[in-house]
């Protein structure tokens, strides 16, 4: 897999560092691996085909570099101990349960899509001296330094800055130490506020600096045009990827594991799409999706055209919903 | 002697050179101002107002109206709040209302596609014929003048446009006193105070007569809130296509629908046509600024011709320097109404099409449609009883 192909995938990238620039960190770093990394929290809603992007993505990475001859290690994230930080305290053995519940399904993906994937959840390091010592570190920076607390601060949304305040903003502190010692982290747009900290942190103290890369938002399915134009904004953020139920849209996302694949066949037949590049396109996202599901299925290394074949007007919309609602059901959901 | 009377005849053809150049040096100039501040206008009160462009929803609609597509109509509010219905083919409602000082010219004929677009894409529309307005603010000498321009010249050009007259009611102010109930029960909810306020009253030194008031704060809420009384379905999303001068009474009647209970109403902003004399919007009071869509032929010819334009008194400088369609009476005509835009601003901003041919053109499309439109009135106007709204409104006056 040509990593140069992989990092231009039109409509799988959002923002990527240069070619150039990942190989020589992966050089920098060696003999040690690159570690490529992606974390996510998640809802008690399912796991979503969102989610797969991502593990696909950073899995085809990995394998991208590995063929450049450069060590590579992608570790998914299950933040089980920051999931359950924000669910009432009679909640949380259950939200521990649905984070092995979410590591077993990585697991299986795995199995399925032959990935690779390195699987850890939160809880396995947030108590080791490691961390907490990684962590104190971290908090002892931003408190001394006015403008790094401020970034911390802007990584929750306002209505919750009280809430975080008294919990001494734990949840965003670990987030920042889990990341600041990687070379590549993969996620939605809006991550970039935890990265950002984690590289002026590590800038500070002469370290080598986390890399974000950012793959297109996640979109419900199934919503026609008034929806997308009602959400301003909805074009640069999308809704949460790994939560099936944000914005109380589950009934819009594919569930692996859950959803019928005839009734997501509907849902993609009376999706929005708009021959506009700018503007969302759920089916062509999730069309991406299966095609990557399909060339790992296949140990096929072809570079992913879809968005091209769409904008360039060598698929129409009907064919692509079509082609979309069959091979998300033959490369995705039969597969689990 | 000779030679000094040849030198003088040089002099006086370079003098006369020099201020022909001056002139239309000048002319555009000025032209290209015109320009900045039409331009700007809109901008500012778009961010005055806290409007959103209407852009948004030209990316978004699979199908939007000509009229949001040339930027006439520029700018919004809480469009929002219609969409999922327009979409979802639930029930809503779009009022679009006016003077009938004079017939239909085609600046009414540009808001009424806006709103027979509307009533394709699923909504209900209401037009009231203010005659009574026409009456309180002059424009006519008595409300049976208005009344009779309403029934013979206003109603019939608006159902030859195509409306549905399943989906369409149209009533004379005059001739629907249920309409004056239901300004009772609004202004129960305005203050005087807030309804000078926003009309700026007391400004005029003669002052406005009371009818005037009771009018702006009572009556023209009514039109904006009758398709969410129980009668007409009952509260559901609507919209008001207006000029930007119209925004007052959008607040208000967002004000008022809070206190009712019902949605308040959406609007959309619509830029004004230029008239033909250049001198401001098309106007009725101006019979030769706008074309009437029962003008005659000869008529539209002779407007046309006479027109002011966004082109140069000198051919040769308009084609090096082109002209200025933004504002330019004919080029909106044109664009607004027939051609495709963005073609005819390329051509005429290039200078690749000069007035002459231009207006030609124009002449040519504002002929065909106003013959067509004129054969439509005679069938139109035996179809009036079918759009009038007379269902009587009770539900404010049971308990």
């Amino acid at each position: 897999m040509n990593i140069e192909r992989l990092l231009s995938t039109n409509g799988l990238i959002k923002q990527a560092p240069t070619t150039d620039v990942i190989l020589s960190r992966a050089d920098k770093v060696s003999p040690n691996p690159i570690k490529l990394f992606y974390g996510e929290t998640y809802d008690d809603k399912g796991h979503t085909i969102d989610s797969l992007k991502y593990y696909l993505f950073v899995s085809n990475l990995a394998t991208s570099l590995q063929e450049t001859g450069r060590l590579s290690e992608a570790t998914i994230l299950v933040a089980d101990t920051a999931t359950c930080r924000n669910v009432g305290p009679e909640n949380q053995n259950y939200y521990m349960v649905l984070g092995e519940e979410r590591a077993n399904f990585v697991r299986k993906v795995n199995e399925v899509y032959r990935t690779g994937l390195h699987v850890v959840k939160m809880s396995e390091y947030i108590n080791s001296p490691d961390f907490l010592n990684e962590r104190d570190k971290t908090i002892e920076q931003c408190k001394a330094n006015p403008e790094l607390m401020e970034a911390v601060k802007r990584t929750v949304p306002e209505s919750k800055v009280d809430v975080e305040h008294e919990k001494g903003f734990l949840y965003s502190f670990d987030e920042i130490a889990t990341i600041i010692n990687l070379d590549i982290k993969v996620g939605p747009p809006r991550e970039d506020l935890y990265d950002n900290v984690a590289r002026t942190i590590a800038q500070n103290v002469n370290k080598k600096q986390v890399m974000s890369l950012f793959l297109t938002p996640s979109f419900p399915i199934g919503m026609n045009w008034s929806y997308f134009f009602a959400n301003e904004g909805i074009e640069d953020h999308g809704i949460t990827a790994y939560k099936a139920g944000s914005k109380r849209l589950q009934k819009n996302r594919i569930i692996i594991e859950r959803s019928n694949p005839d009734y997501i066949k509907e849902l993609i037949n009376n999706s929005f799409i708009s021959p506009n590049r700018a503007l969302p396109n759920p089916v062509l996202d999730i069309g991406i999706i299966s095609e990557m599901a399909k060339n790992r299925l296949e140990n096929n290394e072809a570079p992913v055209t879809l968005a091209d074949d769409f904008y360039e007007g060598r698929i129409s919309e009907k064919k692509l919903k079509e082609k979309v609602g069959t091979e998300v059901e033959t490369y995705i959901l039969s597969k689990f | 002697m000779k030679l000094i009377s040849c030198q003088n005849s040089n002099m006086k053809e370079q003098n006369q050179q020099s201020t022909i150049t001056e002139i239309v040096e000048r002319d555009y100039k000025e032209k290209l101002d015109k320009r900045k501040k039409e331009i700007s206008y809109y901008q500012e009160k778009t961010e005055e107002l806290g409007l959103k462009s209407t852009k948004r929803f030209t990316e978004y609609h699979p199908d939007p109206s000509k009229s949001m597509l040339t930027g006439v109509t520029f700018a919004h509010r809480d469009l929002e709040s219609v969409v999922e219905s327009m979409a979802n083919r639930q029930p809503w409602a779009v009022i679009s209302g006016l003077n009938p000082s004079g017939p239909l010219h085609f600046g009414h004929k540009q808001i009424f596609e806006e709103v027979l677009w509307m009533q394709k894409q699923g909504a209900e529309v209401f037009i009231p014929v203010t005659n009574d307005e026409s009456y309180l603010v002059g424009k006519v000498k008595s409300l049976s003048e208005s009344r009779k321009t309403a029934y013979e010249k206003v109603i019939p050009s608006i159902i030859a446009m195509g409306f549905s007259p399943e989906k369409t009611h149209i009533f004379v102010n005059s001739d629907y006193p249920d309409l004056y109930n239901l300004a009772i029960d609004i202004s129960k909810h305005l203050t005087l105070n807030k309804v000078y306020k926003v009309f700026g009253f007391g400004e005029n030194e003669e002052g406005e007569n009371p009818g005037t008031i009771f009018y702006r704060g009572g009556v023209q809420l009514a039109q904006i809130l009758l398709p969410q009384y129980e009668e007409f379905g009952g509260k559901k999303p609507s919209i008001v296509p207006v000029g930007i001068d119209q925004y007052p009474y959008i607040l208000l009647a967002r004000d008022a629908a809070l206190k009712k209970g019902f949605v308040p109403p959406a609007a959309t902003f619509v830029k004004f046509e230029e008239g033909l004399d250049g001198k401001g919007k098309m106007s009725a009071s101006r019979p030769n600024s706008a074309i009437f869509l029962t003008d005659d032929l000869e008529n539209v010819k002779r407007k046309i011709k006479s027109a002011y334009t966004g082109g140069s008194p000198s051919a040769t400088f308009q084609k090096e320097h082109g002209g200025v369609p933004e504002i330019c009476p004919i080029y909106q005509l044109r664009a607004y109404h027939f051609t495709n835009n963005n073609e005819l601003k390329e051509q005429c901003s290039t200078g690749n099409i000069l007035c002459g041919e231009c207006k030609k053109q124009a002449v040519e499309e504002v002929s065909e449609y106003i013959t067509e439109h004129q054969t439509k009135l005679s069938i139109a106007k035996t179809k009036i009883n079918d759009y009038l709204l007379k269902k009587p409104i009770k539900s404010i006056l049971t308990e």
